[in-house]
């Protein structure tokens, strides 16, 4: 455990270093995802000023949705950057290069790359719960947990349908279209939807995990919520790695060349 | 003018081309077309809840049914689109613009058409599964009567849109990433352009600044235009886009121009 840790660290820094060699782009992606995001959530200011509230939701719970979606998508996108490609990766037959070191695949193949825009996610959704109004210094170590775990329910989300690929052949649109669902039911108000709709938010596209629960854990503590969340991200992270796995046995190597630097 | 037709049919053999290309991952394409299910019925959970906690049947003289019809076409715009900017930056970026420039067309108007071509599918079947959803949750369509201006206005917005993708695309010369712009322009036409809010649900001030830019003309333009079709709205509509695609056409070709040149000298 502790040396698959430092190897997680060392993967990290290596992408940070990388990044780091185009210090314009990288600050280029960052600010201009924050950006990004502020001029979307426009919509919800302009929104709740016409129309005040949304069965009981108001602009500043928007701001801790927003905050903590935002928080774990670049979260996953800064340290498990490859997530969002890994059926091309599978497709391509460039799981080879991973195979063949002494290293675990999954691991190795989701941290190697690293998203800079995902900063710009990750310090927009911090600016977002400060700006909701409901800030504190337990909600902000609260925050920070809940984005933790919710960046694990999005990034386990993401290897189990682009797990699907070994199955399917190249799943790359299908998971686009699943990973696009989990990210706009997760920015909408979960009182939107109701029965078959919203049990779905809770099983088949998680994406309460990503944005109402957590969010709901940040505005106060709970024990229920907290359990909620945590055995809910820790389930859907064990189901995709055991997918990936399992679907790591029917994988075929390919004869192109690749060469990972 | 015998050349002018050569020249055009040209462009059209290149956009057949990129038609019939769209076509070879039918499931790729099929996938992508569901997304728009997926934002209508979101959109239809939101705006059937606002409409009903308003208590009112229309808003801003638009009922549910107009407002869900007016994003069906709003979204299917904004969807069908390719990713221009991306494409074109890339080939400055690595070089092989270089490879395009010494064709026999114009590096322009062969984006053009291979993006009208791209799109081309991708709008049938978004305006087709949206369209679906759309009749399946509200009811039926607004007049078949107004669909041919729509559809000259549909027109109108993708030039437009072309052109600030491409303007965005070329920016590649000049800074190292193009990205930000990329995202920073979607994002204003989803409040500016009004694919995420009608324009006129918007701030009477907010509203006035809106329809005076250009954005309003991809997407609210003839999305409004297909909701309530009027003859004034409709040449209004059309006069603002050819004013539009005049000026930035115009600052296109300039930049282009500028480019290229650029590009030659110091490329060789």
């Amino acid at each position: 455990m502790l040396r698959e840790t430092k190897f997680l660290l060392s993967l990290w820094k290596t992408n940070l270093l990388s990044a780091l060699e185009y210090r314009a782009a990288f600050l280029a992606q960052s600010i201009g995802m924050m950006l990004n995001n502020a001029v979307y959530f426009v919509f919800w200011v302009i929104f709740f000023d016409r129309f005040k509230e949304l069965r009981g939701w108001q602009l500043s719970d928007m701001f801790l949705v927003f905050g903590v979606a935002a928080g774990a998508f670049g979260l996953t996108s800064l340290l498990f950057g490859n997530t969002f490609t890994l059926s091309e990766i599978i497709a391509g037959g460039r799981l080879d290069y991973y195979l063949s070191l002494p290293r675990p695949v999954l691991l190795h193949v989701i941290a190697s790359r690293s998203v800079a825009s995902g900063l710009g996610d990750f310090t927009y959704g911090i600016l977002s719960y400060l700006a909701s109004g409901l800030y504190s210094w337990s909600g902000l170590a609260r925050f920070f947990f809940g984005v933790i775990l919710a960046c694990v329910a999005f990034t386990a989300f993401n290897i189990l349908v682009h797990s699907l690929t070994f199955w399917l052949g190249n799943a790359s649109g299908f998971a686009g279209l699943a990973v696009n669902a989990m990210l706009s039911f997760a920015l909408y108000p979960v009182s939107l939807f109701e029965g078959a709709a919203k049990f779905i938010l809770f099983t088949i596209i998680p994406a309460a995990l990503m944005g109402a629960i957590p969010a709901e854990f940040v505005r106060r503590f709970d024990w229920a919520t907290l359990g909620e969340l945590t055995l809910g991200a820790g389930l859907l992270l064990a189901l995709a790695i055991f997918v990936f796995y399992r679907g790591l046995r029917r994988y075929e190597s390919g004869s192109a060349i690749q060469t990972e630097v | 003018m015998i050349s002018r037709m050569k020249a055009f049919r040209k462009y059209c053999a290149i956009f057949k081309i990129q038609v019939i290309n769209s076509l070879a991952y039918p499931a790729e394409l099929l996938w992508r077309s569901l997304a728009i299910v997926l934002f209508l019925w979101i959109f239809a959970q939101l705006w059937r809840i606002t409409y009903a906690a308003a208590g009112k049947e229309i808003i801003e003289g638009l009922t549910l049914q107009d407002t869900l019809w007016y994003f069906m076409l709003a979204e299917t715009i904004e969807l069908s689109r390719p990713r221009l900017a991306r494409l074109i930056s890339d080939s400055v970026k690595d070089g092989s613009i270089a490879y395009l420039l010494n064709k026999p067309y114009n590096f322009l108007l062969y984006h053009l058409s291979t993006s009208l071509g791209e799109s081309f599918f991708r709008w049938i079947l978004n305006a087709l599964f949206g369209g679906v959803i759309v009749w399946l949750l509200v009811g039926p369509p607004p007049d078949p009567r107004g669909w041919p201006m729509a559809l000259i206005a549909i027109l109108g917005a993708m030039l437009l849109h072309f052109c600030f993708s491409a303007l965005i695309g070329l920016a590649a010369f000049v800074v190292e990433e193009i990205a930000p712009f990329e995202w920073i322009y979607q994002k204003i036409i989803f409040i500016l352009g009004g694919l995420l809010i009608p324009l006129d649900f918007l701030p009477q001030w907010l509203q006035s600044i809106a329809k005076s830019l250009p954005f309003s003309y991809m997407l609210y333009g003839p999305a409004r235009l297909f909701v309530t079709p009027d003859l004034g709205r409709f040449t209004a509509l059309l006069a603002g886009q050819l004013t539009w695609l005049a000026l930035f056409g115009g600052v296109l070709a300039l930049v282009y121009a500028r480019g290229a040149r650029h590009l030659a000298i110091n490329g060789g």
